[in-house]
């Protein structure tokens, strides 16, 4: 049998002793598992339809004050290519801007720190952001490229450092992108938060992260970042060969949530792939609900949304049956 | 009228960049931010003079005691930057025990694919991962895989240390890291960071790392780097740290760019950019190898 690839990753990692919290913040991040999380599946049919009043309906639905809080919203950009559906749609993510605003929000800033281009406010310009947003300029921070502070304690690590802007948000919104991917199985909205992970210490790509193993860093980065609220953009996400050379799928959906790991949970249903067999998934019980009984599912009923996604051959054991 | 042009695209860069020196002597990546060592490097370059002199006091104070350079003054483990504090060192003719310890730490860095452990799965067949594991370059940290961008940057402070100090340990290290280069080039004709090949499916190139590649390759057969340089030549690239890399990248292999440098700013008042551009538009001769 040959290994796959992403087993030659963890075996190219370091082997330690699992670290421990020791950041002064930590505890009060460190998210309670929930009861009945609340999740919310709205229908949006195209990036044209009105979609701020299809966000405000899935934000009221799960109940989230954000009167007085700074929000950060981490959209998902990586790479840009005009074929295929890489990025959160700027409307989505204008659209998000403009409830959290209308809602109360001090503040509401953007950053993000793609894993492969260094030129950030390139990627911003191909994604239209810059032209699209009001204010774009003075909103955005390139998290790769932010002042960092260090947090103690990230997998087998002392410590990790992490963007200030991130640390100093009250509430991250992971604005992700619904889409499949060749390591980690999905990219929803907990595996976003690779892009909170600063390249000027890190790199190009964040390569520290795979040798640590991708779904335990995904894990620690939402255990740390607890205090956040997903809006995944479905209305195009990617299949097959994700997250980048995959095909575009409509799915015609928004799915968001306080609790990331349900978001992502009830994504992969709505992909028809089995949550319980994405690895990030089954390790993080700890951050959050994932059975479906666990999950109070608002708005539209998944089964009245699948779109079953594609999925190279290596993750066809995801697939839900049926 | 395009040298006037020219000449006021650089001033306001080098103004710019006067402006925008923290009090400690280095520069943030923007105004107002903490100072880390890659756009001081830079920034440094594109200005010389006094301010070169406050920078380089400055990261002087970064140095850890592996030898190897902390990327600022306060995250504490050393990283690929230690190949742009030699290299800056060695521009300065500063080649006392820092400058010597920091070529041991770039000599004694190199990918975790060249482990035992790896070289010997890839021998026995129990992985296949479409590059020459017996070849290494260097991570971006110590215990990671090599890249195209730190290995680049390695390979031109190795060779001005060579140039200064000539050693088998350092020519051969070179030799290993520029076939290390050439075998993660993408078959498009350029590089991408180092990842030519996912799932057996070829990855485009980017023009920034295909810039940097050549960088680092500098002095390498001509002949052999000819459909590399123009491929390189062939991006009109409209990202502007893109196109400062390729004006460097190229004019330090005796080729002009069809990458236009933007007569305004960039966005978000870039400084790593802004200083790459001032170095594109008047000296990239300060990136040469040797």
């Amino acid at each position: 049998m040959k290994w796959k690839r992403r087993d030659w990753m963890l075996v190219a990692g370091a082997g330690a002793l699992a670290g421990t919290a020791g950041y002064e913040k930590l505890a009060e991040r460190r998210p309670t598992p929930r009861a009945n999380s609340p999740v919310a599946i709205v229908k949006a049919s195209s990036y044209s339809v009105e979609l701020a009043a299809k966000i405000l309906e899935g934000v009221q639905a799960c109940g989230l004050d954000v009167r007085g809080k700074r929000i950060l919203l981490k959209p998902n950009m990586v790479e840009f290519d005009r074929s295929t559906a890489i990025n959160t749609d700027v409307s989505v993510l204008a659209a998000a801007l403009e409830v959290f605003e209308k809602l109360g929000a001090a503040e509401v800033t953007i950053g993000e720190g793609p894993g492969h281009r260094r030129d950030t406010w390139d990627l911003a310009e191909l994604t239209r952001y810059r032209r699209e947003i009001p204010r774009f300029d003075a909103r955005f921070t390139d998290l790769n490229r932010d002042d960092v502070s260090a947090v103690q304690g990230f997998a087998d690590e002392d410590e990790i450092w992490l963007p200030n802007t991130a640390l100093r948000a009250d509430l991250i919104v992971s604005v992700a992108k619904m889409k499949t991917h060749h390591w980690a199985g999905a990219t929803l909205s907990m595996k976003n938060y690779f892009g909170l992970v600063p390249g000027c210490v890190y790199g190009w790509p964040k390569n520290k992260l795979h040798h640590i193993g991708i779904p335990r860093s995904i894990v620690e980065l939402n255990r740390i970042f607890a205090r956040s609220f997903a809006i995944v953009d479905g209305i195009v996400g990617m299949e097959g060969n994700g997250p980048i050379q995959g095909t575009p799928k409509h799915a015609g959906v928004l799915v968001m949530g306080s609790d990331l790991r349900a978001v992502d949970s009830t994504c992969c249903r709505i992909m028809g792939l089995n949550p319980a067999r994405v690895e990030y998934l089954a390790m993080s019980e700890h951050l959050g609900a994932s059975l479906e009984s666990d999950i109070e599912q608002r708005g539209e009923r998944i089964d009245a949304v699948r779109t079953n996604f594609q999925v190279v051959g290596e993750f066809s054991h995801l697939r839900l049956e049926s | 009228m395009i040298a006037v042009m020219e000449t006021n695209a650089l001033a306001r860069r080098l103004q710019f960049l006067r402006d925008t020196q923290n009090a400690d002597g280095g520069w943030g990546y923007f105004p107002g931010k903490r100072s880390w060592l890659e756009p001081t490097y830079y920034a440094a370059l594109a200005l010389g003079g006094p301010e070169e002199a406050r920078a380089w006091n400055c990261i002087r104070a970064w140095r850890n005691p592996d030898s190897g350079w902390r990327p600022n003054a306060t995250v504490h483990t050393s990283n690929w930057t230690t190949a742009l504090a030699v290299a800056w060192a060695c521009a300065r003719g500063e080649t006392g025990e820092p400058f010597a310890r920091g070529v041991e730490w770039l000599l004694g860095t190199r990918g975790e694919e060249n482990a035992w452990r790896n070289r010997l799965a890839a021998r026995t067949g129990l992985v296949d991962l479409g590059r020459n594991v017996d070849l290494t370059g260097w991570p971006w940290l110590r215990g990671t895989t090599s890249w195209v961008e730190p290995t680049a940057h390695a390979l031109i402070a190795l060779k001005r240390a060579a140039a200064k100090v000539p050693s088998q340990a350092l020519r051969s290290r070179i030799e290993t890291g520029e076939k290390q280069l050439l075998d993660v080039r993408c078959s498009d004709g350029g590089w991408n960071y180092g990842g030519p090949r996912a799932l057996k499916i070829d990855l485009p190139s980017y023009p920034e790392t295909t810039a940097l590649a050549l960088l680092g390759l500098q002095g390498h057969n001509r002949a052999a780097m000819q459909p590399a340089l123009d491929f390189a030549r062939g991006y009109k690239e409209r990202s502007r740290m893109a196109a400062a890399w390729l004006t460097i990248a190229l004019r330090n292999w005796g080729v002009e760019s069809q990458a236009a440098i933007a007569p305004e700013l960039p966005a978000g008042g870039d400084i790593l950019v802004t200083a790459l551009e001032a170095i594109a538009l008047t000296k990239p001769e300060v990136l040469k190898a040797a």
